[in-house]
């Protein structure tokens, strides 16, 4: 009973965590149709930052906006610089996305050298459920995953700012005729998206090792996870990708090695977009 | 008429001519033999300066790069400079077998030395062995055997660093006095750690150890919930650690962080100075690390060593059990070209079986002449509490001296 109740545990752990590293890739891919190669690397800056932050003294709490602003701030420079003029040409928003990542990866190497780096475990401990031990920080970032989660879910339901997101995503062209500032609303969607990312890596790097490549252990599970939940089902398409990428591997690993739970999830990854091409939960909308 | 038979006779010049320019290749290698008598030693260094292991890359690097000046400074070898071409691995096997090519037929490069992980090495294997190159392996491995082939049991690879009946069988003994015989295995999944693994069972089975799981993780596996559930229903008294690169600081961050360092031991045979500074004192304190280098270790030979990297390099350089690797294997080569008289594969072999480097920051090391193994030290060392840098990261526990390999299960001699 304990063990299913922790592999539940676990399971829920994971998919949010994942959703929380993909959460801004399912707003810069999923709404706007960028396929951001750099994502991982924006992670990767915004788990350096944090590291920096802490180094140079600000507590975790501060250093996290102060990473994920700065994160923002290269996603606008990239944006304002070069994604603005492929924003119709999705292939070759892959080939400048990746590019980004390889000069911020090698930059990274530079500036912060190619060292394993660490940030403290700010919320140390564990808390106690039921007999099991629960890391008390994971569970933190769990919650706060779905905080943020909800939280873009509201803004892009409920608000103004939203609908015209909205408005831009189903029809871009009937949305600018109708006096959409489209080019300022692209801009908006890809700097949150960067801002996601780099919160997300913020919060991450205490569970981490913080090396140049951090970032990419999540960038094509976070594809996945986008991919599969449905392009533009921004709250539960994401926990649901995230489900089936991250936390049914641990439900997979209770009964086979962990290479072949990897293996099964990806294949089941793979025949599921087979049978939903446009996600699980495209049909519905 | 006239201009046809004109234009035959270009035709067949040109063809003359291409014929010339397809055989030139052939006559390039006594060309540059030629030229290279006045020549640098050029030695291609393979190593992971970017990918999952690039962390690993710039002690690997530093070693090699030292040594290189050291024997330059003194003169070079015969009279000529060794030089270093630089081939990026990318942390990828099949980037291996593209540089190594690259390096013996376009870079002409006489030696290979480098090659990180098993995986790397056994994919350089079976070009050295078709190009006749010698390549000098500097890091600790899973030992040889004859079904690894060409990657180890291979004539033209030596291996500068220990394997596990120097670097695990020396220390089981004490782990299981002190912590109990419950064990659970866990590795990255390729070669290295599952012979490694293979290796350890063997003697832990003379101590009646019991292995109460065994698990294999992927490259970059983020997240270990599912393997520490499993780690703490085995009821395990200790962890014999071998993932690598940064899956070992995302377990050990996330098995600290679950609350279990303080009641399970763990002792790794991958987790040396630049890993263990990026755990951090908090995470790392208490666990065991085992090999036959560490920057701590008080011999007279370390300290000018470390004297001359920090000089050349900072003094905030880090160096392991991989970059002293490098370090020696650079040397051992220059001495045995040096005695060997030329860049010539079999007589350089002949002159690196059974040669001893003194000035190895370890202690005097050998190569066997028989398997190409190496003949070093073992260091068990414990992490501080509350370690500040590398001079105060590791205490030691047990040492052995000039620790002779099991012999390789190769068909011998190489």
């Amino acid at each position: 009973m304990s063990s299913l109740v922790g592999v539940l545990i676990d399971a829920t752990l994971i998919t949010l965590i994942l959703a929380l590293a993909a959460s801004g890739l399912a707003v810069v891919f999923g709404l706007i149709g960028v396929i951001n190669m750099g994502h991982g690397a924006m992670l990767t800056l915004g788990a350096y930052f944090t590291w920096a932050a802490t180094t140079a003294g600000l507590p975790f709490i501060a250093a996290v906006p102060v990473a994920a602003l700065s994160v923002a701030v290269i996603g606008l420079i990239l944006e304002h610089v070069l994604i603005r003029h492929f924003y119709s040409r999705p292939f070759e928003t892959l080939l400048l996305t990746w590019g980004f990542f390889m000069v911020s990866t090698e930059v990274i190497k530079i500036v912060f050298g190619a060292d394993f780096r660490s940030v403290a475990n700010p919320l140390p401990g564990t808390l106690e459920f039921g007999g099991l031990q629960i890391p008390a920080y994971r569970a933190l970032v769990a919650v706060l995953s779905l905080v943020i989660l909800l939280t873009i879910g509201i803004i892009y339901k409920k608000t103004t700012f939203g609908l015209r997101v909205r408005a831009l995503v189903q029809n871009q062209e009937v949305a600018s005729l109708l006096g959409q500032d489209s080019a300022f609303l692209y801009k908006q969607v890809f700097v949150a998206g960067a801002f996601l990312s780099g919160l997300a890596g913020a919060l991450i790097s205490p569970m981490l090792s913080i090396d140049p490549y951090i970032g990419n252990v999540y960038l094509v599970r976070s594809f996945f996870a986008v991919t599969l939940g449905g392009l533009g089902r921004l709250v539960e398409g994401t926990i649901l990708g995230s489900f089936v990428i991250g936390g049914s591997e641990t439900i997979f690993a209770l009964t086979t090695s962990q290479v072949f739970a990897q293996t099964i999830v990806f294949v089941l990854a793979v025949v599921l977009l087979r049978f939903f091409p446009r996600g699980l939960l495209a049909g519905r909308s | 008429m006239n201009k046809i038979t004109s234009s035959g006779a270009n035709r067949r010049s040109v063809l003359r001519g291409m014929t010339a320019l397809a055989a030139a290749p052939l006559a390039m290698p006594f060309l540059s033999n030629a030229a290279h008598a006045a020549d640098a030693i050029k030695v291609g260094v393979i190593s992971p300066l970017t990918g999952a292991w690039t962390v690993y890359g710039a002690a690997h690097m530093a070693g090699f790069e030292l040594a290189v000046e050291e024997i330059n400074a003194a003169g070079g070898v015969n009279g000529r400079p060794m030089e270093i071409i630089v081939g990026d691995s990318k942390t990828e096997p099949r980037i291996v077998v593209e540089q190594a090519n690259r390096l013996i037929r376009q870079e002409s490069v006489d030696f290979l030395a480098g090659t990180f992980s098993s995986a790397e090495r056994n994919a350089a294997g079976p070009v050295v062995q078709q190009a006749g190159k010698l390549l000098l392996y500097p890091t600790f491995y899973e030992g040889q055997s004859q079904e690894q082939y060409p990657g180890v049991c291979n004539k033209n690879i030596f291996m500068c660093g220990p394997e596990p009946s120097q670097q695990v069988w020396p220390h089981v003994e004490y782990i299981v006095k002190n912590h109990g015989k419950k064990f659970f295995l866990i590795g990255s999944d390729y070669a290295w750690p599952r012979e490694t693994n293979k290796m350890f069972k063997e003697k832990f089975a003379e101590y009646d150890g019991e292995v109460v799981g065994e698990v294999y993780i992927p490259f970059n596996t983020p997240e270990y919930e599912s393997v520490l559930r499993d780690i703490r229903n085995s009821g395990a008294e200790v962890i014999f650690h071998s993932l690598t690169g940064s899956d070992t600081v995302n377990f050990r961050r996330q098995f600290h962080a679950a609350g279990m360092s303080k009641d399970i031991t763990l002792w790794t045979v991958d987790d040396e100075e630049v890993v263990t500074s990026g755990l951090g004192a908090e995470v790392s304190a208490g666990t065991y690390v085992s090999f036959d280098y560490f920057m701590s270790i008080e011999t007279p030979n370390n300290k000018v060593f470390l004297d001359k990297l920090f000089k050349k390099f900072g003094n905030e350089t880090l160096m392991n059990t991989v970059g002293v690797g490098m370090y020696n294997a650079a040397h051992l080569l220059a001495q045995a070209v040096a005695a060997a008289g030329t860049t010539d594969t079999d007589k350089v072999r002949d002159a690196l079986r059974g040669s001893s480097f003194a000035g190895a920051p370890q202690g005097s090391i050998t190569l066997q002449a028989a398997d190409h193994q190496a003949i070093l030290p073992s260091y068990l060392m414990k992490v501080r509490e509350g370690w500040t840098s590398v001079n105060d990261m590791f205490e030691q526990v047990q040492f052995f001296d000039k620790v002779i390999p099991a012999p390789a299960r190769c068909d011998l001699p190489l």
